[in-house]
């Protein structure tokens, strides 16, 4: 980039705003206020206390074999080995990317055009229920959603009566003890959870875009498509950033809803790396295991939101 | 990448980095647990001095261990306890590290007793067993020991129980009289011609909660039948060598695999939970329900006379094999404090006071004696005397979920699949014993 510029002679000359030359750093940095930094001191001791030295004893944890109270033992990359080929672990991967359909896609699609719609209609009060109404599930924990979705999910629950009401019979079952239904519908369980989320934060994205911008679209004679793509979708880039990146996450790092729900069965049709990673964790004392799973799923996370991040960066 | 950047990865990087290697100097857990912990004094006589323990527990068990203090108090008024109650799987997973604290419980319910001992976190009750002269019958006995290689079922003593679960069949007597059924099925042959029976009146057989596992409550009980007693608590307790995969194993889980064939458990049992299983045999959807005493106070309430329970189906007459552990294996932690008082609780365990308090709440007393008095009629009594007869007959089995902490798990999944038909009987017990072997070998 071109963020560093200097004469020939070294000495000063004007520069565009924004650009600094070498000099201009090394003296800054003398200059600079080191006193600041105590400001920071209170917020560093607790991150370091309890996100850096947390992750860096898992980090620790991850080469051993440990039962969590007796002296461990090292075993290299062991553990890694095991995570990278055992086909319950991967499958549980596997699974945290299906659901981000359902935790990622729909939320963002339908969040954008659910947003959209509102912004044209413009019906007074409309946009003040309709942002009640879909923020309501944002306020209930996840595990907590997920108990009242398995009543629902039952065989004699709320989807089933709804579907027996409209005449398919034929399709009702249980759906979170069903093999191939059991995934989909751990997913409407975060798809609910979610498109709230991302509406609100769409929404108030689109109130931030100049109105002068649609009027203008409007009186160009753009429909609402053409508004939607040339104003609306270009003017919400860095919300739909965030939409992504939080949903994304939610469905790869996903525990709550999983283990409240399902505890990853039936077999292992619903199995996450979360729900794995307490399973082994906790239940197990396999601490060393649990450890290189979480490490590989966090890199994993970092992996899938890093271009993401530079995709949705605005310019 | 601008050099800004640059520099704060690199600085990120160097402090991570130089953290993580601060870290990795000592490798983590503790090797200072005491390597004895045998008591050197042990006192019988707690004296009159006030003194207070702290009793450690699953929530679920709240209601009987509350009584048992209130009758406990009555004898030793100068000793407080006080409790502390997690959810119960929560507290089976916490008791390690709980015990391994500086300041833990005088009495904590133990779970994974072997793993407990061989992390030297249990006091050894050998002396006041010798004090107190208690008399432990031996199916008890095998619960309450762990040996030096860490191998359940014989060897030193380091629990007693406040009492035990049984398990059996409950059956609605209203369908079972609707369906003409003479007498109880008590054979295999019977029962299966019972399901088939309820089958063809259109009545669920039986009712399962398998989205946690419940359908293993069968499967143990097939393979019990064939394995024997001693062949699966070898299992469930570590003995080296012994193993679930094998022919009479499969033979157990066929039988339960052609009972899903055959459409005798409810459709959606990998759908339906315990709570809602039980839940609906008591508003008479389904003719039997496989369980343990622990339901049996909930349904004499919503099913009131209509409800009965019987000994698990034996393959002949006259055998009788039913799963059966301690309601809470109380062990004395080696860092505790008050040791002495915490044995004394234990010793009141086995007193006639106590086993009344059990079998009020319908569980099974701990220890020897007369079986305290329960309602002529009514299901405790039903419970009550199942448990008796298993008790004469030696035939108390360990739950295999208890075999390792992972246990569970594996049997849960395994037990989905095959209601699933996702699997074979052959290939369940293969599966199973593989999840045991990689546990054990940890």
């Amino acid at each position: 980039m071109t963020a560093i510029s200097s004469t020939p002679t070294g000495e000063a000359v004007p520069r565009p705003r924004g650009t600094r030359g070498r000099g201009a750093r090394a003296r800054t940095l003398r200059r600079m206020n080191w006193g600041g930094w105590l400001y920071l001191v209170p917020a560093l001791t607790l991150y370091g206390l309890f996100v850096l030295r947390p992750l860096i004893s898992t980090i620790q944890y991850s080469f051993y074999d440990w039962n969590g109270i007796s002296l461990a033992t090292p075993v290299g990359m062991a553990n890694y080995v095991k995570v990278l080929t055992d086909p319950v672990l991967l499958s549980s991967v596997g699974h945290s990317f299906q659901l981000m359909v359902f935790f990622t896609v729909i939320p963002v699609v339908g969040g954008l055009l659910v947003a959209a719609l509102l912004q044209e209609i413009r019906i007074k009060g409309l946009g003040t229920v309709a942002r009640t109404t879909l923020f309501l599930p944002q306020i209930i924990p996840g595990a907590a959603a997920a108990i009242a979705w398995v009543w629902m999910f039952s065989s004699s629950g709320a989807v089933n009566q709804l579907l027996s009401a409209i005449g398919l019979e034929s399709i009702t079952r249980a759906w979170l003890g069903d093999f191939d239904w059991a995934l989909p519908a751990v997913g409407v369980i975060g798809l609910w959870l979610n498109l709230g989320f991302c509406t609100i934060l769409l929404m108030s994205g689109i109130g931030k875009i100049d109105a002068s911008i649609y009027e203008a679209a409007r009186m160009d004679g753009a429909g609402f498509w053409s508004t939607f793509k040339a104003v609306t979708l270009p003017g919400l880039r860095a919300e739909i950033g965030v939409c992504v990146t939080m949903t994304m996450i939610a469905a790869l790092a996903s525990f709550d809803v999983v283990y409240m729900s399902t505890r990853g069965g039936p077999g292992n049709s619903t199995m996450v790396p979360g729900v794995l990673v307490y399973q082994l964790g906790f239940t197990e004392s396999r601490v060393g295991l649990a450890s290189a799973l979480a490490m590989v799923l966090t890199l994993l996370v970092f992996v899938v939101i890093l271009p993401l991040q530079r995709l949705f960066r605005e310019h | 990448m601008s050099l800004t950047t640059t520099r704060r990865s690199i600085l990120a990087l160097s402090l991570v980095g130089s953290l993580a290697g601060l870290a990795a100097c000592a490798a983590p857990g503790s090797s200072t647990q005491p390597t004895t912990t045998a008591p050197t004094a042990v006192s019988t006589n707690v004296g009159t001095e006030p003194v207070t323990i702290t009793l450690y527990d699953g929530a679920g068990l709240k209601t009987v261990d509350d009584a048992l203090i209130a009758a406990f108090n009555e004898k030793y008024p100068n000793i407080t306890v006080e409790t502390r109650f997690d959810p119960d799987n929560v507290q089976a997973q916490n008791a390690p590290r709980v015990l391994a604290s500086d300041n833990p419980p005088e009495l904590a319910r133990i779970v994974a007793l072997g793993d407990i001992v061989t992390d030297n976190l249990l006091t050894p009750l050998t002396p006041w067993a010798e004090s107190y002269g208690w008399d432990i019958p031996g199916g008890q006995m095998a619960m309450y020991t762990v040996d030096e290689q860490g191998v359940r079922g014989s060897g030193t003593q380091y629990t007693v129980a406040s009492g035990f679960v049984t398990t059996g069949v409950y059956y609605n007597k209203e369908l079972a009289a609707q369906l003409g059924l003479s007498g109880l099925p008590t054979t295999v042959d019977a029962f299966e011609a019972a399901l088939e029976k309820a089958k063809v009146a259109g009545i669920t057989p039986i009712i399962t909660g398998n989205s946690v596992g419940q359908a293993n409550t069968a499967i143990q009980m097939m393979i019990n039948n064939h394995m024997g007693a001693k062949a699966v608590n070898d299992w469930v307790f570590n003995v080296p060598g012994a193993t679930i995969d094998t022919p009479e194993a499969t033979a157990g889980v066929q039988i339960v695999a052609d009972w899903i064939n055959a459409g005798y458990f409810n459709a959606d049992a990998n759908g339906t939970d315990g709570a809602g299983a039980s839940a609906r045999f008591a508003q008479g959807e389904a003719l039997f329900y496989l369980s343990g005493n622990w339901d049996a106070s909930g349904l004499a309430k919503s099913m009131g006379d209509n409800v009965g329970f019987m000994a698990p189906p034996a393959l002949k007459e006259g055998t009788l094999l039913a799963m059966s552990d301690p309601v809470t294996n109380f062990g004395i932690p080696a860092k505790a404090k008050n040791k002495d008082a915490a044995a004394a609780f234990l010793d009141f365990l086995m007193s006639a006071e106590a086993r009344a308090v059990l079998v009020e709440n319908g569980f099974a007393p701990s220890g020897a004696g007369e079986v305290p008095q329960t309602e002529a009629g009514s299901l405790n009594e039903a419970v009550q005397e199942s448990f008796a007869a298993l008790v004469a007959a030696d035939g108390q089995v360990q739950f295999v979920q208890n075999a390792t902490s992972g246990s569970t798990a594996a049997w849960n999944e395994q037990s989905q699949l095959l209601v699933g038909g996702k699997t074979t009987p052959a290939d369940f017990v293969t599966a199973i014993q593989a999840s045991y072997t990689e546990q054990i070998g940890k």
